[in-house]
């Protein structure tokens, strides 16, 4: 075990499994000597020189398609976005291309491609450098969504990520890349995709949260152990494949949940959840499954109004005190 | 350019023509369904380009590219039933006419979202250039894909990274039914090249040397590593934009010349004139060209649907 | 309309608070931000303002009850309001369904948030009036199992909706033998387990049936003794276990019952200490001994994390960068340690300032809830009492606690000769569920090293 932060998680597994596989190279955005601008690539170029690090253009449709010819012909991309909300100027080659050709193609092409980088709120960007955009992404089949939230899984979910043989959307988290955290030295650690992690086990409720919402989540149920309400925290770590069994397990004990993420609340992840809940554990429900995100406007600019569009430890309080009928 | 290579463009482009005849009536006579995207009138540039190719080389090709996938090896067996959607297609059923590929063969796929396939052909060049082979890829493109963005990111990235890759664009005047005249700033698209700072050049798309002279000279250039080339042939299609287009945008008159400068008819004259082919020698590559998309078809309608059973296979590939 | 007043959490550990003292009566008028009742909980006794002007409308707990928090206690409004459909005293011949509006449900958010009220049952129906109950499918899968007849079962949720915890409640009162669990407090579910009695039989005095610990001890006073009040029996004065006292009383007991506590003792040369406190005695400024331990226990902890550790609540180890020490201050009516956070970035002298001024805090209950948070090792200083050493009691959760005994002039042997030395024992307390013989004694030797050695602090 090491102590590491998030975003050196990340350079490690990198630089890791570009000393494994030849074929595995990065590109993005100031990635080379600049290090990527929080620094998940710092380092790389000077091992592995400019064409496996290498710098693009502004362009991301451009270096995201050709991310998809290359990884079509043998390569195994990673591809670093500044901002995953700069995915929309790119949509067309992830969603129509990327996540579709495997399909198209009856099966005969294979599409190791990971697009990896930030979101959030936490450093002011306001509405096109805060979202939360991870849930357009869980709508079309072919696509792998994770979202790790701590420094192992960031590590053990992107190893599996570069080792899997689809294309796959890897959401990190700018507030988390300080974040520091035990990460296992095995160069094999992986974690697979579509298995939750049981953060905070608890009796009376179940809060499923996402990426940064999983340590307000485990925030929200310490307050909760003084009112005597036992908050059970579940992290999905991937939310496609999103691993249902663990949540239906949750609520068959507790009886209810709740689903807590950065992303807007409308026609969000949580929705998905809550559905899929009342389908497979409709008898056990003692409160509707509740949601809780980030309101229906942009992302605002002021520390004070983002704060008040995205959930807080209070928000999840109040949410669980709800449910609970108190 | 050498015989042989002329007989083989030759025969390809015979094989085009009777592969879209034969979509066309299997569409007309209700056999086959969706948007039959028809290439005929185009086969020139498919055929030549392609003559420079080698398996290992990688296409992309566009919504109209059953031309491509034919000149760069694709079975016309397998292509059909692909477009009557039967199990035995290139892409089981699931793709259809406007996605076949063959990636063994270096058909990265047909593409129906206009420019798409040109920064995944870049990739394909990146790729071969980081793996250090000799590899080239070719994106066919239409007019129309010459205002998209992804025209001008893949241009300037390919440019930028010096990759082995060429540009080839088959302007047919028309996006659908909205001719370049009004949709485009350039008269030719190839000056376009010139914001990249790299060659672009105007071809006769009817014509096989034309073209050829062309290609041959990009191919050398990807090959030396000094990166990509932009060539406009300029063509025409015969039919509308899919099969059932009443074509209000044009003359039947305007059809009839293009019709009278068809690449075929042009390469006959020469192979004639040369000598390089008799008369017999080209009436049996029509007639096994024809007969050998009749059992094209033949094999494509005898084919079994794919299984609804199977509807959800390959959306993942399975690690 | 009537304003709730409700048992206020005061600190992140609070679950329940006794109310001591009523500072107004029924009736009589209040001002909002004005004194309206005392309250003590874990550690603090604390004055509680009026969250509205208005009068005085109903006092539902008592002086000397103890409430969980957030539970309504009473009500403000305007003087006459009819309060009694809330308080539950009945205003009119009962009726049989609930009259109370939607917008007046307790459990409705005053404030809009970004979840949705659950589900509220059809209001054209409510729960009773149409013979229709409205039942979670959870409720409805317990009372099954339980063989309970719903029609009989009183909802508690939105609307009278019956929820899960209706149904156990009912199955507790209904005596059934069905497994089920009575609504209890943790506390009290350990109490009783450690009493040998069964929760079922014993009445709870909470919010529908809810057993407090307190109900626990009465029922085992009542096995024991009978009705017969135990203070009659001995003669004694009765006083209630409440506030601080209960709440050491818990801590201790849990303390001996969770941690394995082990203690390793060193004897520390002082020489060096009582010559630096000379010498900041010399220019006027003054630093304690305690200081002075306080300072290197910190610079100790700091160069062994592990000692800076504690079991968290989910098992996991905790492992913390703090550096923040308890001092353990002795009051008339107890005992409470509030916390000299990073004190290992601190100077003695700032370290002075701040016992002192926690110490006189403590003295005149005016901690504040931050001034007892975030502890990670207590030191217990009892060398003013003349003992050379004691053990402590480890302040849970936390995983060491120090116990320093009085300096006093000893005979030690100094390179083969005997000399006279002040000598203080240092006692450590560890829990050797993540603290092992070893590294706590290594700790202990670093810690004498720099108390040998006061320049190390730096």
């Amino acid at each position: 075990m090491s102590t590491k932060k998030y975003a050196v998680a990340i350079r490690d597994v990198l630089q890791q499994e570009m000393q494994r596989d030849e074929r595995v190279f990065v590109m993005g955005e100031d990635i080379a000597e600049q290090g990527g601008i929080f620094g998940c690539t710092r380092g790389l170029m000077e091992e592995f020189g400019k064409e496996r690090v290498r710098n693009t253009p502004i362009s991301e449709a451009g270096f995201i398609g050709a991310g998809v010819g290359a990884s079509l012909t043998g390569m195994r991309p990673v591809i670093e976005l500044m901002y995953m909300d700069f995915t929309y100027v790119a949509m067309d080659q992830i969603l129509n291309q990327a996540a579709k050709i495997r399909y198209m193609y009856g099966g005969k092409a294979t599409l190791p491609l990971v697009i990896r980088g930030q979101q959030g709120i936490g450093r002011g960007n306001a509405g096109t450098h805060s979202q939360s955009v991870e849930a357009f992404f869980t709508h079309i089949p072919g696509l792998k969504v994770a979202m790790p939230a701590t420094p192992a899984d960031a590590a053990g979910l992107l190893r599996t990520a570069i080792r899997d043989n689809n294309p796959i959307m890897f959401f990190e988290h700018k507030a988390l890349y300080a974040v520091s955290g035990e990460v296992p030295d095995d160069p094999d650690f992986s974690i697979p995709f579509g298995k939750a992690a049981i953060m905070r086990e608890g009796a009376d409720v179940t809060v499923i949260a996402t990426s940064l919402m999983v340590s307000r989540a485990l925030e929200a149920a310490e307050k909760l152990s003084g009112e005597g309400i036992d908050v059970e925290v579940i992290d999905p770590r991937t939310i496609l494949p999103m691993d249902m069994d663990t949540f239906v397990g949750s609520v068959k004990k507790t009886g209810r949940a709740l689903v807590v993420h950065e992303a807007h609340r409308t026609m969000g992840i949580g929705a998905e959840i809550a559905a899929e809940l009342t389908e497979k554990a409709f008898v056990y429900l003692d409160a509707p499954v509740a949601r809780l995100g980030a309101k229906a406007c942009t992302l605002p600019f002021s520390l004070v109004l983002e704060n008040a569009v995205v959930p807080g430890v209070d928000d999840i309080v109040e949410g669980v005190r709800k449910i609970c009928y108190r | 350019m050498d015989n042989k290579r002329l007989e083989w463009i030759y025969k390809t482009m015979l094989t085009i023509r009777n592969f879209e005849d034969k979509a066309l009536s299997l569409f007309e006579s209700n056999q086959l369904r969706g948007s039959v995207h028809l290439c005929t009138g185009q086969e020139a540039v498919a055929a030549t380009v392609c003559s420079h190719l080698r398996d290992e080389d990688y296409i992309t090709s566009t919504h109209r590219g059953h031309g491509h996938c034919i000149a760069k090896g694709a079975e016309p067996d397998l292509a059909m039933a692909e477009l009557m959607g039967k199990s035995t297609g290139y892409c089981l059923g699931r793709g259809g006419s406007m996605h076949i590929a063959d990636v063994t063969k270096g058909n990265l796929g047909a593409n129906a979202i206009v420019a798409a396939g040109l920064p995944i052909a870049s990739g394909a060049a990146l790729s071969a250039k980081l793996r250090g082979t000799d590899q080239i890829a070719v994106a066919f493109f239409g007019d129309g894909a010459a205002n998209e963005g992804a025209f001008h990111e893949a241009l300037n990235l390919a440019a930028v990274w010096k990759l082995p890759i060429i540009f080839v664009c088959e302007n047919n005047q028309f996006g659908i039914s909205t001719h370049v005249d009004v949709s485009t700033s350039v008269k030719d698209i190839a000056v376009r090249a010139k914001a990249y700072d790299i060659p672009g050049e105007v071809v006769d798309g009817n014509d096989v040397f034309d073209i050829d002279k062309a290609v041959k000279k990009a191919v050398a250039r990807a090959k030396a590593g000094k990166g990509p080339s932009l060539i406009e042939c300029k063509t025409y299609r015969w039919y509308g934009h899919w099969t059932g287009d009443p074509q209000v945008y044009r003359s039947k008159e305007d059809v009839e010349i293009w019709k009278q400068k068809c690449p075929i008819k042009r390469l006959e004259e020469y192979l004639r004139e040369h000598k390089i082919l008799t008369e017999k020698e080209m009436e049996k590559m029509h007639s096994d060209a024809s007969s050998q998309i009749d059992a094209a078809a033949e094999f494509a309608l005898s084919s079994p649907d794919p299984d609804p059973a199977t509807v959800l296979e390959n959306v993942y590939f399975e690690n | 309309m009537a304003e709730k007043i409700i048992m206020p959490k005061q600190g992140l550990q609070m679950t329940e608070g006794t109310i001591i003292e009523w500072k107004k009566q029924v009736g009589d008028t209040v001002k909002e931000g004005e004194t309206l009742f005392e309250i003590e909980t874990d550690k603090l006794n604390i004055d509680i303002d009026a969250p509205a002007s208005g009068t005085l409308l109903a006092v539902l707990r008592k002086e000397g009850e103890t409430v969980p928090i957030t539970e309504i206690i009473g009500y403000i409004g305007e003087a006459g309001e009819d309060v009694s459909s809330l308080t539950g005293a009945p205003k009119n011949p009962p009726t049989e369904a609930p009259t109370e509006s939607p917008a007046e449900s307790p459990t409705e958010s005053p404030t809009e948030s970004m979840i949705e009220a659950p589900t509220e049952a059809p209001t054209e129906a409510p729960a009773g009036a149409s013979g229709r109950k409205f039942v979670t499918p959870r409720a409805r899968k317990t009372a099954e199992e339980k063989q309970l007849d719903l029609q009989k079962i009183t909802g508690t949720g939105p609307e009278g909706l019956v929820i899960e915890r209706d149904v156990l409640a009912a199955a507790v009162s209904a005596g059934s033998s069905a497994p089920g669990q009575p609504s209890a407090t943790p506390t009290a579910r350990k109490l009783a387990e450690r009493t040998g009695q069964d929760l079922a039989s014993i009445t709870g005095t909470g919010p529908r049936g809810k057993i407090y610990s307190a109900d626990i001890a009465a029922a085992a006073r009542q096995k024991t003794t009978g009705s017969y009040p135990e203070s009659a029996e001995y003669g004694a004065e009765e006083i209630p276990m409440r506030g601080m006292r209960k709440v050491i009383a818990e801590r201790m007991r849990s303390s001996l019952d969770e941690a394995a506590q082990a203690v390793h003792r060193m004897d520390i040369d002082m020489s060096e200490a009582v010559r630096l406190r000379a010498a900041f005695k010399a220019e006027g400024r003054a630093v304690s001994f305690n200081d002075i331990i306080v300072r290197a226990a910190a610079a100790a902890l700091k160069r062994h994390p592990r000692i800076n550790r504690q079991i968290g609540s989910n098992g996991n180890i905790l492992q913390f960068r703090d550096v923040n020490i308890g001092i353990a201050v002795a009051l008339d009516e107890g005992l409470i340690v509030p916390v000299i956070s990073h004190a290992d970035q601190r100077s003695l002298e700032d370290i002075h300032a701040e016992s002192k001024r926690l110490a006189a805090a403590a003295r005149s209950n005016t901690l504040q809830p931050e001034d007892l948070a975030g502890g990670r090792f207590t030191i217990s200083n009892l060398g003013m009492y003349g003992l050379d050493s004691f053990t402590a009691i480890i302040n849970r959760p936390e995983s060491c606690i120090l116990a320093v005994g009085s300096i006093t002039d000893r005979p030690v042997v100094i390179e083969k000769q005997l000399a006279v030395r002040p000598v203080c024992t240092l006692s450590l307390t560890y829990d050797h569920r993540l603290i092992d013989g070893a590294p706590a004694a290594e700790f202990l030797q670093t810690l004498r090293g720099i108390l040998q050695n006061p320049l190390l602090m730096i």
